[in-house]
C-alpha cells in the first residue's frame, strides 16, 4: 500500500529522469529472462567484496562453461561505491554486475547508474528473500538489486568480560545494557561496554527507537534528527553514555586499534550486523570461545526490537552490454547455487529464506562462539517484522560527512543533539543543492 | 633597449616580418612533442576545469549552467575556509622548522667534518623515497597511544601522552611531513653548496678565516639563492596537504580529521563522495589561484632580496 502511494506520486511529479527510467525499463530490451542453462557465453565484469566471490565466480562459470567472469575485489562497500560513481560520471568504465551496500542502491537507481530487475522478472522472487534486506532494494516500487546477504541488527558480546563484570545475562533492554556499561567500565580503564561505532549502528539504533530521521518521497525529503520522540530517545540514552564515560571515543571502527581492543577484551561487545561473525574471527582470533549472540537489546520491555545495519546485493550497472549475461549471473548468486556457495565459502549470512530456515544452517554451531547455535538468533533477528527502511538518495555523502558533526559530540566538546541537529541542516542543505525539496525539522 | 627594436621592426616594414616568422615555426617543430603533451594534460585539464566549475550536476533536474555562483557560494563557505585556515597555519609553522633543519644537515654534510657523510646524505634522503602513503601508516602506528609506540612509551615512563589529539594533531602532521621532506630540501641545499668554487675556500683559508666565519659569509649567503625554490615547493606541498591527514583519519580517535580537514581533502570528498564535482572544481581553481599568489609574492620578494 504504502509502496504504490509512493510510486505513483514520483510518476505524477513526472521528472525527465523517471520518465527516462521508465521508458528504458518499458521500451527496452525484451527478451525474455533466460536461465543459466549453458547457452550463455561471453564476458562478464564483477566488482564485488567480501569472502566466497572468487569461489561464487568459479561456480558460474563451471556451470556456465562459455563463460569468463573477470571479477576485481574492491576493498570495501564504500570503495565500490566511489568507483561506480566515477565509472558513472565518465561514462564508461563500470563492470557489468556491481555489488553495492542496500543503502547506496536507491542513490544509484535514482541517477540512473543502475538499471531495474523487474524486467527480467526479479518481483517474482520477492517472497523467496526476507522481508528486510528486499524491501530496501526497492526503489519506487521496483527492485533495483538482488539480496545477498541480510543484515539483522544484533548483539555480539564477550562473555568472559561480562562475566568478569558480574554480567551474566546478556542485556534484553538498554537499560539493562546500560547497567552492565557502567559494571563493565569498572573493570579497568580500558575497558569499555562499546565504542563510537559511526553512521550504520546509528541508523540502525535510532530506527529502532522510532526515530525516522529521514523520509524519501519522491523529490520531497523531511529530515527530522532532533524533533521526534524516537530521536529524542535514542539521543537521551547516547548523550548518558557519553557523559559517564560508557563508551570508548577513541576507537573508530574498523581500525587498526578496533581489532585489537576486539582482540585483548576490552572493547566487550557491538551491536552490529549479523555478518560480524565472520569478522570477528578474523577480528580477535585470541578471544576464541567467549563471544556470543544476543537479540538486539529493546527500547521498552516487549517492544520492537528488529533493526537493519549494512546488507548488500548484487545490481545490474546501465553500461552492462550483455543484460540477459548479467541477470543470469545476479541470478545464480542470489536465488540460485550461488547463494548456497557464498554462505559455505563465504561465512555470508544469507538472506534467502530456503538457505535461512535450512535445519543445516540454522543448527549449525560454532567453536568460535563457545558452540552457540548462533544462527537461530540471527535468524529469529532477521524474520522479525522490521518497519520498512528508507534511506537518503544520497546515502553516500551522509555516511561520509557524518563524523564532521558527531565526532566533536562524542568527544565531549558539543551536545549530541545540536551535532546532529547541524548534521541535519547540512544533509538539507545538500539535498536543496541536488534540486530536492527539502523540509528540515 | 627592446623597445627600440620593436620600434624598428615596425618601421622597416613587412620584409623584415616575413624573415621573423620563418624561424619561429622552426623552433615549433622543436616545440611540439612537448607542446602536444602539455596541452593535453595541462591546458586541457584547467580549462576543463574551468569550464565545469560554471555548471551544477543536480540528481534533480541534471546539469544546469550557474555562472558564478559556485564560486559565491565558495566565499561564503566557512568549512573551505576553516581549511584553508588551517594548511596556511601549518605552512608559517612547518616549512620553517623543515627548512631550517634541511639547512643545518646540508651544512653538516658539507662540513667534510662529518664521518660517513655519504651514509648521512643518503639516510636522510631516504625518507622522500618511502610512498607517502606508507610512511604515514608507519607513523599512524607508532603515534597510538593505547597500541603504539607512544602507548609503549606512556606505560614505560607512567605519562598520558597522546600525539593524536585534536589539540596538537596537526603538529604531528608536520612531524611525519618534516621527516618525509627535509632529506629532498636538504639536497637542494647540498648541491648548491657543492657548487661553490675552491678558491674561495682557499682564499678564506689563507685570510685565516675560522670554520665559523666561511660558514656566515661563504656557505650562507649561497643557500639564499635556493631557500627560495624550496620555500616555494614547500608551500606549494603543505596547501595541498592531503595524503597525510587522509591515511590518518581512521586511526585519530573522536574523528578529530574532517572530511575538510585540507582544502584538497575537501574538494576530494566533495567531488567523490559528494557528487559535486563542478563546486569541486570551482575550489580547485581558487585554491590554485591562492597558492600562486602566495608562490609569486614569495618569489618577488626573494628576487628584491638578492637585487640588494
Amino acid at each position: 500500500m504504502r509502496k504504490s502511494s509512493f510510486g505513483l506520486k514520483v510518476l505524477a511529479a513526472g521528472t525527465a529522469a523517471m520518465t527516462v527510467l521508465a521508458m528504458a525499463a518499458c521500451g527496452g530490451d525484451d527478451k525474455p529472462a533466460q536461465s543459466a542453462d549453458g547457452e550463455l557465453s561471453g564476458e562478464l565484469s564483477v566488482w564485488g567484496w567480501g569472502n566466497g566471490m572468487k569461489e561464487l565466480a568459479e561456480a558460474f562459470e563451471e556451470a556456465n562453461p562459455g563463460v569468463t567472469v573477470e571479477y576485481a575485489a574492491q576493498s570495501n562497500a564504500s570503495d565500490a561505491a566511489m568507483k561506480l560513481t566515477n565509472a558513472i560520471a565518465a561514462g564508461k568504465g563500470a563492470p557489468d554486475v556491481c555489488m553495492l551496500e542496500d543503502a547506496m542502491v536507491s542513490q544509484f537507481a535514482v541517477q540512473e547508474g543502475i538499471i531495474e530487475l523487474d524486467q527480467f522478472g526479479a518481483q517474482d522472487y520477492a517472497d523467496d528473500f526476507v522481508a528486510g534486506p528486499w524491501g530496501k532494494l526497492q526503489v519506487n516500487g521496483k527492485a533495483y538489486g538482488m539480496p545477498l546477504d541480510s543484515a539483522p541488527e544484533v548483539l555480539y558480546y564477550n562473555k568472559a568480560v561480562f562475566d568478569k563484570a558480574g554480567v551474566t545475562e546478556a542485556p534484553t533492554t538498554w537499560d539493562e545494557y546500560y547497567e552492565a556499561a557502567k559494571k563493565i567500565r569498572e573493570l579497568g580503564e580500558d575497558y569499555y561496554i562499546t565504542n563510537n561505532a559511526g553512521f550504520q549502528p546509528f541508523t540502525a539504533q535510532a530506527w529502532q527507537a522510532g526515530g525516522h530521521m529521514w523520509t524519501v518521497d519522491g523529490e520531497n525529503l523531511t529530515i527530522d534528527m532532533t524533533k521526534s520522540e524516537g530521536m529524542q530517545r535514542y539521543i537521551d540514552f547516547t548523550q548518558k553514555l557519553i557523559d559517564e564515560d560508557l563508551i570508548n571515543v577513541r576507537i573508530n571502527a574498523w581500525s587498526d586499534d578496533w581489532n585489537r581492543s576486539l582482540n585483548d577484551g576490552t572493547l566487550a561487545s557491538l551491536t552490529i550486523g549479523a555478518w560480524m561473525a565472520t569478522n570477528l574471527k578474523s577480528s580477535a582470533p585470541e578471544q576464541s570461545g567467549n563471544w556470543r549472540v544476543a537479540p538486539l537489546p529493546k527500547w521498552t520491555d516487549g517492544g520492537e526490537n528488529g533493526s537493519e545495519d549494512g546488507g548488500s546485493s548484487f545490481t545490474i550497472t546501465a553500461q552492462a552490454k550483455d543484460t540477459t549475461l548479467a541477470w543470469a549471473f545476479v541470478e545464480f548468486a542470489t536465488h540460485g547455487e550461488g547463494a548456497q556457495v557464498l554462505t559455505d565459502e563465504g561465512g555470508q549470512f544469507p538472506s534467502l529464506k530456503s538457505i535461512l530456515n535450512s535445519d543445516e544452517f540454522i543448527n549449525a554451531d560454532d567453536e568460535y562462539f563457545g558452540d552457540q547455535k548462533i544462527n537461530q538468533v540471527l535468524v529469529e533477528a532477521a524474520n522479525q517484522d522490521i518497519t520498512q527502511f528508507q534511506y537518503l538518495p544520497y546515502t553516500q555523502y551522509a555516511t561520509t560527512i557524518y563524523p564532521d558533526y558527531t565526532g566533536p559530540a562524542y568527544m565531549g566538546k558539543v551536545r549530541l543533539e545540536d551535532a546532529l541537529q547541524d548534521y541535519g541542516e547540512a544533509l538539507a542543505e545538500y539535498g536543496e543543492q541536488q534540486g530536492y525539496t527539502v523540509t528540515l525539522k | 633597449m627592446a623597445g627600440n627594436l620593436g620600434t624598428q621592426a615596425v618601421a622597416s616594414g613587412s620584409a623584415v616580418r616575413v624573415n621573423k616568422h620563418k624561424p619561429d615555426w622552426r623552433g615549433w617543430k622543436f616545440m611540439w612533442p612537448f607542446a602536444v603533451v602539455f596541452v593535453l594534460v595541462f591546458i586541457i585539464p584547467i580549462f576543463y576545469a574551468i569550464y565545469i566549475s560554471f555548471f551544477e550536476k543536480r540528481m534533480v533536474g541534471g546539469t544546469v549552467f550557474v555562472g558564478i555562483d559556485n564560486y559565491i557560494r565558495l566565499f561564503g563557505d566557512d568549512q573551505f575556509w576553516a581549511s584553508c585556515g588551517r594548511v596556511a597555519l601549518f605552512t608559517v609553522v612547518q616549512v620553517p622548522i623543515m627548512l631550517f633543519l634541511s639547512a643545518v644537515m646540508a651544512l653538516c654534510i658539507d662540513s667534510m667534518k662529518l664521518h660517513g657523510a655519504k651514509f648521512f646524505r643518503i639516510s636522510t634522503f631516504l625518507p622522500y623515497g618511502v610512498p607517502a602513503v606508507v610512511s604515514t601508516m608507519i607513523w599512524g602506528f607508532m603515534y597510538g597511544s593505547k597500541y603504539g609506540l607512544v602507548g609503549s612509551l606512556n606505560d614505560l615512563l607512567g605519562t598520558n601522552i597522546d600525539v593524536l589529539s585534536p589539540d596538537v594533531l596537526l603538529a604531528s602532521i608536520g612531524n611525519i611531513v618534516t621527516w618525509e621532506f627535509v632529506g629532498y630540501n636538504m639536497l637542494i641545499f647540498y648541491s648548491s653548496l657543492s657548487t661553490i668554487p675552491h678558491s674561495l675556500y682557499e682564499a678564506a683559508s689563507i685570510d685565516g678565516a675560522s670554520e665559523w666565519q666561511i660558514v656566515k659569509s661563504i656557505k650562507i649567503p649561497e643557500l639564499k639563492g635556493s631557500l627560495a625554490i624550496t620555500v616555494i615547493f614547500s608551500i606549494i606541498g603543505s596547501f595541498q596537504l592531503f595524503n597525510e591527514p587522509n591515511i590518518l583519519q581512521n586511526m585519530v580517535p573522536g574523528n578529530a580529521i574532517t572530511t575538510y580537514y585540507t582544502p584538497n581533502m575537501y574538494a576530494y570528498n566533495l567531488s567523490f563522495s559528494g557528487n559535486q564535482s563542478n563546486y569541486a572544481a570551482a575550489m580547485a581553481i581558487v585554491m590554485a589561484v591562492i597558492t600562486m599568489a602566495i608562490a609569486y609574492a614569495v618569489q618577488l620578494n626573494s628576487m628584491k632580496e638578492q637585487m640588494k
